[in-house]
């Protein structure tokens, strides 16, 4: 077998060192933990109460009936043979009440795990469900959001399999330990029965080794599950490096360090999958002793307790089974206790996000009626960087007023549009405007039907309404022809992901009506025409100069065909406003001029 | 051919990505499917291999015999692994008659002395039992694990020996869905579900093999038992697992729908519709689990009929030999009649035999994920079936000599290759090329080009002529079907396309922004006497300087901010200022989509960076076009030459 990992370490292409937190952070999220943990724990519990506690009652019973039964027929077996010796107590035997309770005991058990595994996986899709809305809401509030949108690859990523390890958290974990609990004490119960000090010790032993060694184990596989997950980050992130990034590795040579820089990655992640598969045998070693132990002990009591003729065979029988079974359910926490450290990871990143943050700060609108935004000696600069990204900046926007932002790319453009829409708050200075609306570069429409596409701008609004907006946008025709049927209404009509069905210019004309819908005094437009093209955008272009009638727009462009649409058009040079100039004054058409044509 | 490890299940139609995702996003509640899947009992018995050749691209008559090599040693350590877990499980036989005769003696009053003996047997077995488990579990995840690296680097190896010219070329967020989470589900199957089923096809018989000389009764109850446990979950799952699965993707939609939100939250937020996003978000996913829920009732009646044939073959079990012991049923033990330690025996057996069937249900979920998982990175790792891959020209050749001593393949040095210092001509003749599956010619029929050494030269026409073609071609990026190619006078072709392109500076249209810092991002790890500061002298040529001061070090790319498309391609210009060696550069519509201050900066850097090489700019931007010493239209046959 020819390991593929590099031997010697040879200069891969950039890759961050995956997982290098420092020991400071690491710490505090330790301390968090707890937190985070209750925060989780609280959203299952305030939401599924009875569900999860039927479920892990269910899963417990489940388990006392499978010890029951082993243990009934122990006894019952030995009875028979002892009672079996002669003809007389053979017929004295009751077969009746010890066969029934086995049959009973083998079609309960049945029962109950039938419940539990519905019980418990309809509270975990109700958890799940609770959980992705906490989590939707979460990510909506703005700081975050703008972090998702910076980020959205990594972010979505990291959030689509957090969700999907906190499922182990309740159907893994909780109700196996439940179960385990359930076993612990019903076996040190009855075989307390039997022997006093024997039940107590059996308990114990069950419940220090049953919960003991998973507990141990989920500790030690923290680190390595921690280092797994950052592990298939990296993994992750090299493989779309090679695949997108391919032509640039092949033509400066570095498409073989590419590859070895994956294989260090799958053997960093094989490390860490080795340390979890060391500590799982050590579980399942550990588990097979503490068992073994258990039966020696039980044999050994038994024999003692038999010849001092505290207890016959038939109960030293059912005694043994007993003891065998009671450490079985053990077993189930055994791929649990490996994932809790991945879902305590989970818990610890999703946890910020489900706890109910302050509201937004909310705008204030400018005291002059005929104003939508004000801007006052605004910075905004980014946490650790050097310099500001937007500095100083004074303007108003007048009602109905349409303005161009133009400049290079990386002039603070979308900055200034993400100031005025409320995704960012200013470092210094004072932003006050209206509501408004923004336009984003890429059109944003979801897997949803037409209408629940655009009734997201007017949940309200009847059919009336929103075919009105969409025959302002020209799409009227568009939406007649995807009639599903007779009796539906043509805004029943599925879009795709993406919006996929419509053409580019369709899609711009869709956020248009949907804007329109939403009616606030503001429009900010980024790059509305962007990758269109000419005939399309001048198309696209005319329909939100017609919707846009009478409010306020800022365009952020640097296509001549966008800013052509403006009154006053203001140029951005590295985050501050360089110069500008009014429709008619001499200026507009040189800085008009010296846009990109089509 | 027996060496094959992959069984006949993988041939299968790939699983769709949807699919997948539903794997992970209910994975962990996707038992339901899985206990009705259970039912085949094919699945149980059958362990025989296809014989399918996994070829893996362009690869040399040797890769194959290693994949064998690789099938027969994954196949034998899965098969020991199986074999160490089967034994650690049958030491319980030894066990129970321990505990079984010790019990009998005790019924016949013998003293607690007796046990000693016993009680010492059954730790000691215990112990064996815990060493073998532990060897078990390790076992089959040194046997799986390189099966998994080896697959990873087999579908990396395939990806990267495609052209990216090739249309049907992986995306890159498919790549690492399948590459990196798809694949973990690969050494799961392998190390939990292999040794399971093997298990299951041994435990239970040789457990019967030593009830039945005891007690045929007891012997027939468990045989009977076992078999309808798979012909029940089959009756009832059949229709339950189509339904299930059905569901499940419905119950994947759930994490999809959250994604697609998410992905519009800018939207959201400026419509003011976070409320009613995360109500519908809310109700959706309650429907759907209403759905589920009624659906799943059905489908885990299949695994309770496995728990009731569990349960009851033990009862009947203990039922049978508590009436036989009674005297009342006096058949079934051969004509004699079973002592209290057999009966015993016999009662502790019963629950064995049926747990590696119960073992072999709750792993039955990574068998769906990982056949799924293999069937994925099979169609990565080979070529389109038919046969319409665009190989890339050199891929599976080593890239610098330092490459090649590493390469565990026995591959040539690449060729050194003698080149005029200074700029390189460029000369093609002949060149036809069609994309595959594409009736029409990508470029002008019978192409033919010369330019010499210095010279600067604009492909010009609209596009889609072919004129990004024409460069793919010069960069080696794919090969022709016919013509030829020289650099610098030496022919381009898959020895030395490597040598070639060390002495070329590609500007692409769109260039990647690698996972890293930005320095990182222009030296992209080539070497340098000094990379750092090459690197920072690149990226101040490049007017980034500004862009390095506000990041620092940050990481840019996937996991990071990225960059405006005028900063991407100074990255690009930056990343071909880094090659001091060039000779050739190459240039893709490098002013494509930029504002025409950046545009123009973009124009004059190019120009400084041809500087004494030889300069091929393919655009149709005329205002760079009128820049070059010439300008070459694709766009008609007879192709006109303008000279500025």
């Amino acid at each position: 077998m020819t390991a593929p990992a590099p031997t010697t370490p040879r200069p891969a292409p950039p890759g961050n060192p995956a997982g290098s937190r420092s020991p400071a952070l690491q710490r505090s999220l330790s301390r968090s933990l707890p937190r985070s943990l209750g925060a989780v724990l609280k959203l299952f519990w305030t939401g599924q109460r009875n569900h999860l506690l039927l479920g892990a009652a269910l899963a417990a019973f489940t388990v006392l009936a499978g010890i029951a039964l082993l243990g009934l027929s122990g006894w019952f077996i030995t009875a028979t043979a002892i009672a079996g010796l002669s003809a007389a107590t053979a017929l004295a035997f009751d077969v009746f009440a010890p066969s029934a309770g086995i049959r009973f005991l083998a079609l309960t058990r049945t029962a109950a795990r039938y419940g539990e595994r519905l019980v418990t996986h309809d509270a975990t899709f109700a958890v799940l469900a609770a959980l992705r809305e906490r989590a939707f809401r979460g990510w909506a509030q703005p700081g975050a959001a703008r972090r998702l949108l910076l980020r959205p690859a990594r972010l979505l990523f990291r959030l689509t399999s957090d969700i999907d390890a906190l499922d182990s958290l309740y159907l893994r974990i909780l109700v196996p330990a439940a179960a385990a609990l359930g076993a612990a004490l019903a076996a040190g119960v009855s075989l307390g029965l039997v022997n006093g000090w024997f039940g107590l010790l059996a308990g114990l032993w069950l419940l220090l080794a049953g919960l003991g060694v998973p507990a141990l184990a989920a500790r030690r596989a923290l680190t390595p599950s921690r280092r797994r997950s950052s592990g298939l980050e990296t993994l992750r992130q090299r493989i779309i490096d090679l695949t997108a990034g391919q032509t640039d590795l092949v033509m400066t040579g570095r498409m073989a360090a590419a590859q070895a820089g994956l294989a260090a990655a799958d053997a960093r992640l094989a490390d860490a999958d080795n340390a979890l598969n060391r500590i799982e045998a050590r579980v399942t070693a550990a588990f097979s002793v503490a068992t073994a132990l258990l039966l020696t002990a039980a044999l050994l009591t038994v024999a003692a307790l038999a010849e001092s003729g505290a207890i016959g065979a038939p109960v030293a029988a059912m005694a043994v089974l007993v003891a065998l079974a009671a450490l079985e359910p053990f077993a189930a926490l055994r791929r649990g206790a490996m994932e809790l450290g991945r879902a305590l990871l989970a818990v610890g990143r999703l946890a910020p996000r489900l706890v109910d943050q302050s509201a937004a700060p909310v705008r204030q609108a400018p005291a002059d009626d005929q104003v939508v935004a004000t801007l006052r000696q605004v910075s905004v600069r980014h946490p650790g960087a050097a310099r500001p990204v937007f500095a100083d900046v004074d303007l108003t926007v007048g009602a109905g007023e349409r303005i161009a932002i133009i400049g290079a790319s990386g002039a603070g453009k979308s900055t200034l549009l993400a100031l005025l829409a409320g995704e960012l708050e200013a470092t210094t200075g004072e932003v006050r405007n209206r509501p408004a609306s923004l336009l984003t570069q890429r059109t944003e429409l979801f897997q949803d039907s037409w209408r629940g596409n655009l009734q997201l701008a007017a949940p309200q609004a009847n059919d009336a309404t929103l075919m009105a907006a969409l025959t302002a946008a020209s799409l009227d025709d568009v939406i007649r022809g995807r009639s599903t049927g007779a009796m539906t209404s043509p805004l029943d009509a599925p879009l795709g992901e993406g919006g996929a069905g419509l053409s580019g210019g369709q899609g711009r004309r869709l956020a248009l009506a949907r804007l329109l819908l939403r009616d606030a005094p503001l429009w900010l437009l980024d790059e509305p025409t962007e990758a269109l093209d000419a005939a399309t955008a001048r198309d696209v272009l005319g329909c939100a100069a017609r919707l846009a009638e009478g409010r306020a727009v800022v365009i952020a462009t640097h296509l001549r065909r966008e800013a052509d649409l403006a009154d006053r058009l203001l140029v951005m040079n590295h985050g501050r406003l360089t110069a500008e100039a009014r429709r008619g004054e001499p200026a507009f058409d040189v800085l008009l001029a010296g846009l990109r044509p089509d | 051919m027996r060496g094959n490890p992959w069984p006949a299940e993988t041939g299968g139609a790939p699983a769709p990505l949807q699919q997948r995702e539903t794997m992970t996003a209910t994975g962990r509640v996707a038992s339901a499917a899985d206990d009705a899947a259970a039912a085949f009992p094919a699945a149980v018995a059958a362990d025989r291999f296809a014989a399918r050749q996994l070829a893996v691209g362009a690869a040399p008559a040797r890769q194959p015999a290693r994949k064998r090599q690789h099938g027969r040693e994954d196949r034998d350590a899965a098969r020991k692994a199986a074999l160490i877990q089967a034994a650690a499980t049958l030491i319980w036989l030894p066990q129970a008659a321990l505990i079984a005769w010790a019990i009998g003696g005790l019924a016949h009053g013998a003293p607690a002395s007796a046990m000693l003996a016993p009680a010492a047997g059954v730790l000691g077995l215990g112990l064996l039992r815990a060493a073998l488990d532990a060897l078990g579990v390790r076992q089959a995840f040194r046997g799986a694990r390189p099966t998994l690296t080896a697959r990873r680097r087999a579908a990396c190896e395939a990806i990267a020996a495609r052209s990216p010219l090739d249309m049907n070329r992986v995306a890159s967020g498919e790549a690492a869905a399948i590459v990196g989470e798809q694949a973990e589900a690969v050494q799961a199957w392998l190390s939990r579900f292999q040794p399971a089923r093997m298990k299951a096809s041994i435990v239970p018989l040789v457990i019967l093999a030593c009830v039945v000389p005891f007690s045929w009764v007891a012997g027939l109850i468990l045989l009977v038992a076992a078999p309808l446990i798979p012909l029940f979950m089959a009756l009832i799952g059949w229709r339950a697992k189509a339904a299930s699965e059905a569901q499940l993707v419905e119950m994947g939609a759930m994490n999809a729908f959250l994604l697609d939100r998410l992905r519009g939250l800018a939207t959201i937020r400026t419509l003011g519709a976070v409320e009613a996003t995360a109500t519908r978000l809310r109700a959706n996913a309650e429907t759907v689990r209403r759905k589920t829920m009624a659906v799943l009732r059905i489908a885990f009646l299949s695994s309770a009929v496995l728990e009731l044939f569990s349960a009851l073959g033990v009862a009947l079990v203990a039922v049978y030999i508590g009436f036989h012991l009674l005297g009342q049923l006096p058949f079934g033990a051969w004509g004699g009649k079973l002592t209290l330690a057999q009966g015993l025996f016999i009662l502790l057996l019963a629950p064995a035999f049926f747990d590696p069937l119960r073992e072999l249900s709750a792993v039955w979920h990574d068998k769906a994920a990982g056949e799924a998982a293999m069937a994925a990175l099979d169609r990565l790792s080979t070529p389109d079936t038919a046969g319409e891959a665009l190989p890339l020209p050199g891929a599976r050749q080593p890239e610098t000599p330092a490459d090649a001593a590493a390469s565990p393949f026995p591959m040539g040095p690449p060729l050194e290759i003698s080149l005029p210092a200074g700029p390189l001509a460029v000369a093609a003749h002949d060149l036809g090329f069609r994309y595959p599956g594409a009736t029409a010619h990508a470029l002008p029929e019978a192409f033919s080009i010369d330019i010499a050494a210095g010279e600067r030269v604009a492909l010009l026409g609209p596009s889609g002529d072919g004129k990004s073609t024409l460069l793919a071609l010069l960069a080696g990026l794919a090969a022709p079907q016919h013509g030829v190619i020289a650099i610098g006078g030496q022919p381009l072709n898959d020895a030395n396309v490597a040598g070639l392109r060390q002495r070329m500076a590609w500007i692409g249209q769109q260039p990647h922004i690698f996972t890293g810092a930005l320095e990182a991002n222009v030296s992209l790890g080539r070497p340098a006497p000094d990379v750092g500061a090459s690197a920072r002298q690149a990226l101040r040529w490049a007017n980034l300087a500004d862009v390095a001061a506000n990041r620092g070090g940050a990481i840019i790319g996937e996991g990071g901010v990225g960059l405006s498309g005028g900063e991407a391609l100074r990255l690009a210009l930056a990343r071909a200022a880094f090659n001091h060696n060039a000779g050739l550069v190459l240039a893709d519509e490098p002013t494509a989509h930029l504002d025409r201050a950046t545009a123009s900066a973009v124009t004059e850097s190019l120009l400084d960076l041809a500087e004494g090489r030889t300069l091929i700019v393919a655009t149709h931007d005329p205002e760079l076009a009128a820049r070059m010493d010439r300008t070459i239209r694709l766009a008609a046959t007879d192709a006109p030459e303008e000279r500025t």
